[in-house]
């Protein structure tokens, strides 16, 4: 337990020295600890509370250290569909009664593994078996509604004035977030204290036909998005980075109910979750009920890693979407992950190519040559827990082709490695980082987010400011050994959409 | 299963007992949420707003806020491309963006990028459909140079050739990538099918209007809607009242006033009539459905009722068609109903999701049917009770932050509404019955004429579309 004294220094003028600074220094962290008060459960899990009294409310933020990158075929989508089960309450919540609803609940588990059994037997099973199933299936799918309490998790908290409830699942991790009127702090530690100790996955399998709705509308309907699933199962051959978070068709079909319940026993334990309560807290009254409450959950032992290493790639790869839509440019390099001493370049990289009116990107593709309408580089995807991508893109600019584009980036990316980044073009990604810090901070919502972000995935919360310091240290060189290093051909990934049809044009 | 439940429940009882050292309890039952006490929420504290009026006719709404380093501007100009001629469609993008990206005659679009993005500063302009908008935000050590570039930009713009012509290639651009994502045709053509196609509210760019703007018509647009009298601006941020309002009435100066006066939004008029649309679509596997009809104004007396009404059909994941179409059903991820407002001119009632090709007419008919219901019925005392009571517990999210305060007075004060507008609609909320939300759904909703529109692959519909009604298919095709 790491519980810190409290004094009440105004947030924003500690946050200020930290930032204004032309470099971190040991001092200017330390104002900022003081309004931060960490602390962590017997059973593992950690808590983050950083006070800042401008108005009567709190941010509540959970990041659960688990996300898709620890599926495997199969089960791809189990940790998003788990993300949309964990609003359907607990054994308390969400049932009338809830003896009875388990024992339909089972049954509909022992229907769909043997609908299931005849489904992938080939060309052996038996149509008046499947149909009697399905009879049977659809009789407890209806006899399981008539226990619910519809939606009791979300209209409590809605009604108590909760605001942006949501969640969301990314290759790394999943994040749960509301926003209370701080005097409802209680409502909100008993909810998600006992759904992640207590949950019951109801409505499982109606909830997946909505995350079906949800592969065919963000994936599978737009081009750019399926684009983007062909190219990482391309940049990708073995890494779990190459499967779609949302998961495949035929496995979201096939996921059942007792596989979600296990995936969130391995996952789902308090040593692999982070807390962040941002806003108008106060961390002296916020230990016992965190105790009370969280202290509930069970230690279990921390998740396996992903141990799959993606192998080294040996020559450029290339995909192509052919669809009626516009052409579109997506260029990738694998790089190392997050606690990599490159991670910094690559941010600096970032913003020299890819941000704003200035960028190299945009000034070359979208101001001078004319080809495209947006063009950039980023790094960050698919994730950053494990070795990722550093991507770059354009959209062409119409009757413009994507190797016209692809040429311009190429050429820029060849910029990078033979003649050194300008002391101006460094000067602007230091003190743009530094803004950008401190404009996303100036909400409840972003420090939590980026708080456990940094604590989960390199292991301290203060690396949210550090940063800031590695940033400063990069040099000219520097940017140039790692356009070298990762910018080649033989590590490079490119997909494009090639228009199907061409239309008229006047 | 129970097995493993119980066990689980027994570890987790013996980490209760390490940490509480009160720990007596033999078993610990699920908490119970009806328990709670609550504390009283502290008092929200609103901020004054200092209002002033430039001697050149200039409104500014100020609210300092010492909390950080930073100066923020929001600024609305009378203006919109509601004013701009058919045949021109685009004009007023054109002219909103150009007005920055090109620059003035003492210094280009691009230094400007250059020294703004220096200063990790911005200072944006645009022109919106029943309105123009610019704004700012700077560190507080350069708020003079900033402020100097957006007065600049706002009365002295030089509208280079080669600015207007890059403007150009990204409205072509997007004419040609206009039919690529299924909710954005969806959008387009559903507000052709409520406004009309030839409606200032629902026309869109063509290459022809786009070839017919020409510089002179920046120019003439600028000049005919750009002038102090027509500006309005909310300021808040680390500054000094006094000293703000004379900064900005220094790097204003010289605006001359515009005479002519700017006509209100054109009125809408509608019939009331069913139809069914398609854009067919083969290659898709999902539908894109929205269904409606005209919707209203916020200044009519019947808005507070219908607030609750919206909350009670479409109001996020506790919403009728949320549960009823996404949850009950699994229809669709997204689904949403609302009948919309705006301030000075009629919203649209529009429901929609996106559901998979095989039950189109399944979802469109579950939604109407929560029209109806809502139109026939009245409400259950829990669901009244839900969309008033989370509307007030929420309502101090309306003062989280200095610039959503000082923002919504400049809205108010642009679209003629009271100051207090927002206040105003706590307290009808509060006084919403049963019987009123019945009452304007009747009033307000027709479900037996709304316009359904359908973007998807007819061939593998669950039934025919005809089952709704005689259908059209729109053609998208770019001219």
């Amino acid at each position: 337990m790491a519980d810190r004294v409290v004094r009440r220094v105004s947030l924003a003028a500690a946050l200020w020295t930290v930032l204004a600074a032309p470099a971190l220094i040991a001092q200017d962290l330390a104002e900022f600890e003081k309004n931060l008060t960490a602390f962590t459960l017997d059973n593992g899990l950690k808590f983050l509370v950083l006070e800042r009294h401008e108005a009567p409310v709190v941010t509540c933020f959970t990041h659960v250290d688990v996300g898709a990158v620890d599926e495997v075929k199969g089960i791809t989508g189990i940790a998003h569909i788990f993300e949309h089960m964990a609003f359907k309450g607990t054994t308390t919540i969400g049932t009338k009664d809830y003896e009875a609803e388990a024992k339909v609940l089972a049954r509909m588990d022992e229907v769909f593994a043997a609908l299931k059994a005849q489904r992938y037997r080939s060309n052996k099973a038996d149509p008046n078996r499947v149909a009697e199933l399905r009879q049977q299936f659809e009789e407890l799918q209806q006899q399981a509604q008539k226990f619910l309490v519809h939606d009791e998790f979300e209209e409590e908290l809605k009604r108590e004035g909760g605001t942006n409830l949501n969640a969301g699942t990314s290759y790394d991790y999943t994040v749960y977030f509301v926003n209370l009127p701080s005097n409802k702090l209680e409502l909100w530690m008993l909810m998600e204290s006992e759904r992640f100790r207590d949950p019951v996955l109801r409505e499982f399998y109606m909830e997946k036909d909505v995350v079906m709705e949800e592969r065919r509308l963000r994936t599978e309907t737009q081009p750019v998005g399926r684009l983007l699933e062909d190219f990482l199962s391309v940049a990708y051959k073995a890494h779990p980075y190459g499967q779609p978070v949302i998961g495949y068709m035929s496995d979201l079909q096939a996921i059942s109910r007792p596989q979600a319940q296990a995936f969130f026993r391995e996952y789902y334990v308090p040593r692999n979750m982070t807390i962040a309560l941002v806003g108008d807290v106060d961390p002296d009254r916020v230990k016992e009920p965190a105790r009370r409450y969280f202290g509930r959950l069970a230690d279990r032992p921390s998740p396996p890693p992903v141990v799959t290493v993606e192998p080294p790639q040996d020559g450029e790869r290339c995909v192509t979407v052919e669809d009626p839509a516009q052409p579109f440019v997506l260029v990738g390099y694998h790089k190392p992950g997050i606690n990599h001493p490159d991670d910094a370049v690559f941010d600096a990289i970032t913003d020299i190519m890819g941000m704003g009116r200035t960028s190299r990107l945009y000034e070359t593709l979208v101001k001078e040559k004319r080809i495209a309408v947006a063009a950039s580089g980023f790094q960050g995807m698919p994730g950053v827990k494990y070795p990722g991508l550093f991507l770059f893109y354009a959209v062409p600019a119409r009757s413009h082709t994507s190797e016209e584009n692809l040429e311009a980036i190429y050429a820029q990316i060849e910029r990078l490695k033979n003649e050194p980044v300008s002391r101006e073009e460094l000067e602007k990604a230091r003190t743009r980082a530094r803004a950008g810090l401190i404009r996303q901070l100036d909400s409840n919502e972003g420090l939590a987010e980026q708080l456990t972000f940094f604590e989960a995935l390199t292991g301290d919360w203060r690396n949210l400011f550090k940063q800031l310091d590695r940033i400063d240290a990069v040099t000219a060189e520097d940017i140039q050994r790692v356009a070298r290093t990762y910018f080649t051909t033989t590590n490079r990934t490119v997909g494009t959409i090639k228009t199907a049809a061409t239309e008229k044009e006047p | 299963m129970r097995t493993r439940a119980s066990s689980m429940a027994a570890v987790s009882l013996l980490s209760v007992l390490a940490v509480c050292s009160a720990g007596a309890a033999t078993k610990q039952a699920a908490p119970d949420y009806r328990q709670l006490k609550y504390p009283e929420l502290k008092k929200i504290e609103i901020p004054e707003v200092t209002r002033v009026t430039l001697s050149n006719g200039m409104r500014l709404l100020l609210l300092e806020d010492h909390e950080l380093p930073l100066i923020h501007l929001s600024a609305r100009i009378r203006t919109g491309s509601i004013y701009e001629p058919a045949e021109k469609v685009g004009l007023a993008d054109i002219t909103g963006e150009v007005m920055r990206t090109g620059g003035t005659p003492t210094m280009t679009g691009d230094e400007m990028d250059e020294a703004l993005e220096a200063m990790a500063a911005s200072v944006e302009t645009g022109i919106g459909t029943d309105y123009g908008w610019a704004s700012l935000s700077v560190l507080k050590e350069d708020i003079d140079k900033t402020l100097g570039i957006l007065a600049d930009v706002l009365m002295h713009p030089a509208f280079p050739p080669q600015k207007i012509e890059l403007a150009k290639i990204q409205h072509r651009s997007a004419i040609a990538r206009r039919n690529d994502e299924p909710d954005e045709i969806a959008s387009r053509e559903f507000a052709k099918l409520i406004y009309g196609a030839a409606s200032v509210y629902a026309r869109h760019t063509e290459y022809a209007t786009i070839a017919a703007v020409t510089r002179d018509d920046l120019v003439a647009f600028h000049q005919r809607f750009y002038g102090p009298n027509l500006m309005m601006a909310a300021i808040w941020g680390d500054f000094e009242t006094q000293a703000m309002v004379q900064r900005i009435e220094k790097a204003f100066e010289g605006w001359t006033k515009v005479e002519q006066s700017v006509p209100p939004p054109p009125k809408v008029e509608y019939n009331y009539i069913r139809t069914v649309n398609v854009v067919p679509r083969s290659d898709l596997n999902q539908s894109n459905i929205l269904l409606g009809h005209i919707g209203g104004l916020r200044s009519d007396p019947d808005y507070f009722a219908l607030v609750v009404m919206n909350q009670i059909l479409g109001g996020g994941f506790t919403g009728r068609l949320f549960k009823n179409v996404r949850s009950r059903q699994g229809l669709a991820y997204s689904v949403f109903g609302a009948y919309g407002t705006e301030y000075a001119y009629p919203g649209t009632f529009n429901l929609g999701c996106q559901t998979k090709s095989e039950s189109t007419v399944q979802a469109i008919q579950a939604i109407v049917e929560e029209v109806e219901k809502i139109r026939r019925d009245e409400v259950a005392d829990e669901e009244l009770a839900l969309a008033k009571e989370s509307f007030l517990n929420s309502f101090v999210f309306n003062f989280d932050t200095e610039g959503e305060i000082v923002g919504r007075l400049l809205t108010y004060e642009y679209y003629g509404y009271p100051a207090d507008f927002l206040f105003e609609t706590r307290a009808q909320v509060e006084k919403v019955t049963k019987a009123d939300v019945l009452r304007v759904a009747k009033e307000h909703l027709h479900p037996d004429k709304v316009q359904i529109l359908v973007v998807g692959n007819p061939d593998e519909f669950d039934q025919p579309l005809s089952t709704l009604g005689e259908v059209k298919t729109i053609d998208i095709t770019i001219p």
